[in-house]
């Protein structure tokens, strides 16, 4: 087991310098850099820059030495921390991102664990109540939650709560609460405000997810061992959950790794429209106004949380599958 | 002594007729299986109607996609009526004519039907001039009223334009868009994951690697950097070429599904003893993967297809509404999107939200087709 | 011995399981099949009872409806079956003490989980597929005892690993840890075994237990079975279609035919003096030592019906080589006797009809 660990991580290492290579060509892809944005934008206001004023400014964000020069004094400041220097909002990217980063962590574990259970409940039931009315009922939600574009759905939801609710949904805080001691009202309305992006986010995930714990419990009660089980006289929800569930878990096992990035994906558009202040927002207007620094942090950040985050998921296959241990 | 064998006796044969069952190829049985699926019929039938109407769009809607009316801003869909001037319940429909006016209490201008007057809706109607499929030039609309009023079936933007007419022509570019990025996907995918379960070794390798690379980035984050790298719309680079630039862009992370699936069905097949018979009988490479490999994969990619539009249209949808994908003068249904992102412009003006009830319609379609073709094909192929 | 009826009300002391006129329906979307059409026969206590027949004849139907172990969409239409509680009298006679009607019981109710595996067990036919892959081989037979024995984990591996020394696994205190995807499939059909009899059940229902092996392996479970059977007095429903192992095991046969008992006997009149015309060729249909090189093989003519269509009269008939017209494809013959404890269903040896 520590032995598969370890290869894991010795392939997680070599993937993310790979991934650092080529976020840094992405990020230096578009056009001009943030200093010809913002000489543009000093040209336009109606002022000048001499020559030595450009040049210098160039110097000051590194922009004068070749690209590869760039991309090693980048990535060996990354590796000890040193994220760079944010070009909008003039500090360093590490004060900014923090936070961010931590809260859009909590969102998506959060969503994760609410995804899987409803995911699973919803999955075993329609499996063991095949074509009654709740299953069809069931089918139909699953679709409707795939066709849905999360955003849309975020912004359907606000709608509702605001209207028929009379809450105010967006942000983490309601304006009241802003600024206020932490109190257990408070706290109330922190959860007021994150069962939305918990819902929106976990949407097409929790359907998609269904639809295949659905289909592996079916394939797995069809198997002869199920029948084994009941002939030993063992209740319904002893076979269904000791002896089918166990075996049909392994094929969703497999698949958590793949349903990570929708939500990291997810919680980036929902973000915006739901205002949190998680990585999305801070992430599209850095790519937007070309902050090469504070945009390829997040990017970076963001790959290492789905590479770990399939780490994880294969480590939990193995513990689960006694199977694939021995590979 | 020697025992004599005695001949075998001579046994009539026996004709048995031959069973007609077998003649069906096996696209035939596909087919018929696919057609006894109520739902994807539907999906099916329901996707066709809607392309026609894209297209037709222009004729269609009785406004033209960019007229501008100032005078209804974020007017509300016309209510039709089928009682006549005189009173009396018709089949004529009309439509009352809307005024503005002052609300006394929040001081703002409302929109108010004028009952009193009241519009008739013609088909056949002429209108804006438009033109249809590139190359049509007209100025007939289906159905409308007569100019200087105008229709709206389902209201007006903020800067008066009609949101109907919006929707039809942004479907050409969501309901199309989706299509050129599975296409894209299915070529790079096909190619890269036969090759690498084919050869394996070093090619295996380095696509493999590259595909978990690739897979380790977040979607959405990894398509907003790359639809930010586009230079924006000017002379030289057309809205146009930044449409094509952005099915790339979806199809960047759309091909590593199938080249995974197909690279682990080719390596099944390598060890199957139809491919070892080729091998054996001295085809070459090209010869064993196009003639005996990818047919029989051809199901499998055909499913993988069907499964990838639906996402790819909500990929692109996603990022026009960023402000990262389709840009102004060019219209989908996401930018179209991005018009309602405020609750209190929804509140107010709810038809702003049809767009996205369009996307919706189609992803369900799309999705009950994949699942019928997929239902189709699984028991028939290998 | 008793006699072996279906239909008399008088039941015999050593009689242990009864099935009296069992209709089980299956309902699909293409139609409905009878699989049982009227089974009636009595299991005699600690003997080997063998029911023969083709695949789809309602064999395994059988021992499911005595289980309860239906799928949703079958239905018992008509018919029950009786299971009878014996004690041992001092003079060595048992006693009828109780008996449970098991068709009237809830299929998902405690009454028949706790005659499931306690009392009435069975094991199936593919040991690859019927030992679940996630748990160990001794956490399965050990969940039986604790579920019906109510003894603690210590006691049950206790007992778990005494049963599988008694099937013959060697090494069983290692065994009880193994996963089934570490066993051959001999060892794998011994712990299936093992489960059957963890709770020392009255009656084991083996449905086509050595299918799945080789012929080696085969010979092996065969004699642990019957080992088995003479040491703890069990009794034993051998569903198989392999005459030559019910020549092996059984000491009375039962041989049916689309969903109806067309013939039951003991062991030897079945083989040397078959009645029914099935029965005599399926003796025929199996090679024969002494015959000659070149002789060929004699299959029944024609095939197993559709099981959704209805035949009217005899079901056989269409491929009986003794078929009386006006009289086998109009009615059902009833089951008459036809020697000691010797029970047929054709009209060449009466005319009466099934009501």
């Amino acid at each position: 087991m520590i032995n598969y660990i370890m290869r894991r991580l010795g392939y997680m290492v070599v993937t993310m310098v790979i991934v650092a290579v080529l976020g840094y060509i992405i990020m230096e892809l578009p056009p001009g850099s943030y200093v010809d944005a913002e000489i543009s934008r000093l040209r336009m206001a109606g002022g000048n820059l001499a020559p030595e004023q450009i040049k210098a400014m160039y110097q000051r964000y590194g922009l004068d030495k070749p690209q590869y020069v760039q991309f090693w004094l980048w990535i060996s400041h990354f590796v000890v921390g040193d994220f760079g220097q944010s070009y909008q909002y003039n500090m360093p990217v590490n004060q900014l991102i923090w936070g961010r980063l931590g809260l859009t962590l909590v969102f998506s574990i959060l969503t994760l664990i609410f995804s899987w259970v409803v995911a699973i409940a919803v999955g075993v039931y329609s499996a063991t109540h095949r074509y009654t009315i709740p299953d069809y009922l069931i089918t139909a939600g699953q679709f409707i939650g795939l066709a849905v574009p999360n955003f849309l759905l975020a912004l359907v939801l606000m709608v509702f709560a605001q209207n028929v609710f009379h809450m105010q949904v967006g942000g983490l805080f309601s304006s009241q609460y802003l600024n206020a001691p932490f109190s257990m009202g408070k706290f109330l309305d922190l959860l007021n405000h994150m069962w939305i992006p918990i819902v929106v986010i976990g949407a097409s995930g929790t359907a998609w997810l269904s639809r295949v714990m659905r289909a592996n419990l079916l394939d797995v009660l069809n198997m002869q061992y199920v029948q084994t089980a009941r002939a030993k006289g063992l209740k319904e929800s002893v076979v269904t959950w000791k002896h089918a569930f166990r075996n049909a878990i392994h094929p969703l096992i497999m698949v958590l790794g793949s349903s990570l990035p929708g939500i990291i994906s997810g919680e980036t558009i929902v973000a915006i429209v739901l205002n949190l202040p998680t990585t999305g927002p801070l992430y599209i207007n850095a790519l937007l106004q070309k902050d090469m620094y504070l945009a390829g942090a997040f990017l970076m950040f963001l790959a290492l949380a789905l590479l770990i985050g399939n780490l994880g998921a294969d480590i939990l296959l193995a513990w689960v599958d006694p199977r694939i241990r021995y590979e | 002594m020697a025992e004599v064998a005695t001949p075998f006796p001579q046994v009539p044969v026996v004709e048995e007729p031959v069973s007609e069952v077998g003649q069906l190829s096996q696209w035939t049985l596909m087919r018929l299986r696919f057609a006894r699926n109520k739902l994807a019929m539907i999906g099916l039938f329901g996707l066709v109607f809607m392309y026609l109407l894209v297209f037709l769009g222009p004729f269609v809607a009785p406004n033209e996609y960019t007229n501008q009316n100032a005078d209804y801003i974020f007017g509300k869909p016309s209510q039709f009526t089928f009682i006549g001037p005189n009173g009396r319940l018709g089949i004529q429909p009309y439509i009352y004519q809307m005024t503005t006016k002052l609300d006394q209490a929040t001081f703002k201008f409302v929109f108010v039907e004028d009952k009193t007057k009241k519009l008739p809706v013609n088909f056949f109607v002429k209108g804006d001039p438009i033109v249809l499929l590139g190359f049509i030039h007209t100025d007939i609309h289906l159905f409308g009223v007569s100019l200087p009023q105008r229709v709206y079936l389902i209201g007006a933007d903020s800067i008066g334009r009609d949101i109907f007419a919006r929707t039809l022509v942004g479907g050409q570019i969501s309901m199309t868009v989706g299509l050129v990025g599975v296409a894209l996907s299915l070529i790079f995918g096909s190619v890269l994951g036969t090759m690498s379960g084919y050869f394996m070794g070093l090619t295996d390798d380095i696509i493999q690697r590259t595909v978990e690379v690739i897979s380790s980035f977040p979607t959405i984050p990894l398509w907003a950097a790359l639809a930010a790298a586009l230079p924006p719309v000017s002379v030289s680079f057309t809205a146009m070429d930044r449409y094509f630039l952005i099915t790339v862009v979806l199809s960047v992370v759309g091909w590593t599904g199938l080249a995974r699936q197909l690279r682990a069905k080719v390596m099944a097949y390598r060890s199957a003893d139809f491919c070892q018979a080729a091998l054996a009988a001295g085809s070459s490479d090209s010869r064993i993967i196009f003639v005996h490999m990818l047919p029989n994969a051809a199901s499998h990619i055909i499913v993988s297809a069907a499964l990838s539009i639906p996402y790819m249209i909500l990929g692109e949808t996603s990022l026009s509404f960023l402000g990262l994908g389709i840009l102004p003068p060019m219209v989908s249904w996401g930018a179209l999107l991005k018009d309602s992102q405020q609750v209190s412009v929804i509140v107010q003006h709810p038809w702003i939200m049809l767009p996205g009830a369009a996307v919706i319609i189609t992803v369900l379609f799309f999705s009950f087709v994949g699942d019928g073709v997929r239902d189709a094909m699984d028991p028939y192929s290998i | 011995m008793g006699e072996l009826t279906g239909s008399k009300t008088i039941v015999d002391l050593d009689t242990i399981l009864r099935i009296n006129n069992l209709h089980t329906y299956f309902y699909t979307d293409i139609g409905v099949s009878k699989a049982l059409n009227g089974v009636s026969f009595d299991i005699p206590a600690r003997k080997v009872m063998g029911v023969v027949g083709e695949s789809g004849c309602g064999k395994s139907v059988t021992a499911l409806t005595c289980l309860r172990l239906l799928p949703k969409n079958a239905k018992i239409i008509k018919g029950d079956i009786t299971l009878f509680r014996h004690i041992q009298k001092g003079n060595g006679n048992s006693a009828i003490v109780d008996a449970v009607t098991l068709t009237n019981l809830d299929p998902m109710g405690q009454e028949i989980r706790n005659i499931r595996g306690a009392e009435l067990a069975m094991i199936f036919q593919e040991p690859m597929t019927s030992l679940n892959p996630s748990y160990t081989v001794g956490n399965q037979i050990a969940e039986a005892i604790i579920l019906h024995q109510q003894v603690d984990n210590a006691e049950a591996e206790k007992r778990t690993i005494q049963i599988l020394d008694q099937v013959g696994m060697a090494n069983p205190a290692a065994i009880f840890k193994r996963y089934p995807h570490e066993l051959s499939g001999g060892m794998r059909q011994r712990a299936m075994i093992a489960i059957g009899l963890s709770c020392n059940p009255k009656v084991l229902f083996a449905d086509e237990p050595t299918t799945a092996l080789d012929v080696t392996t085969e010979a092996q479970i065969l004699d642990l079975m019957r080992d088995l059977q003479a040491q703890l007095g069990m009794t034993i429903v051998f569903i198989t279609h392999n005459l030559g192992v019910v020549a092996q095991m059984c000491d009375y046969v039962a041989v049916m035919y689309l969903g109806r008992i067309v013939e039951q006997a003991s062991i030897e009149p079945i083989f040397y003096n078959p009645k029914h015309p099935y029965t005599k060729a399926l003796l025929n249909s199996i090679p024969h030592a002494g015959s000659r090189v070149r002789d060929r093989l004699q299959p029944i003519r024609g095939v197993v019906p559709d099981p959704y269509s209805s035949i009217k009269g005899c079901p056989f008939h269409p491929r009986c080589n003794s078929f009386m017209p006006g009289k086998c494809d109009q009615a059902v013959p009833a089951t008459t006797q036809v020697g000691e404890g010797h029970t047929v269903r054709c009209f060449l040896y009466s005319d009466e009809v099934e009501k």
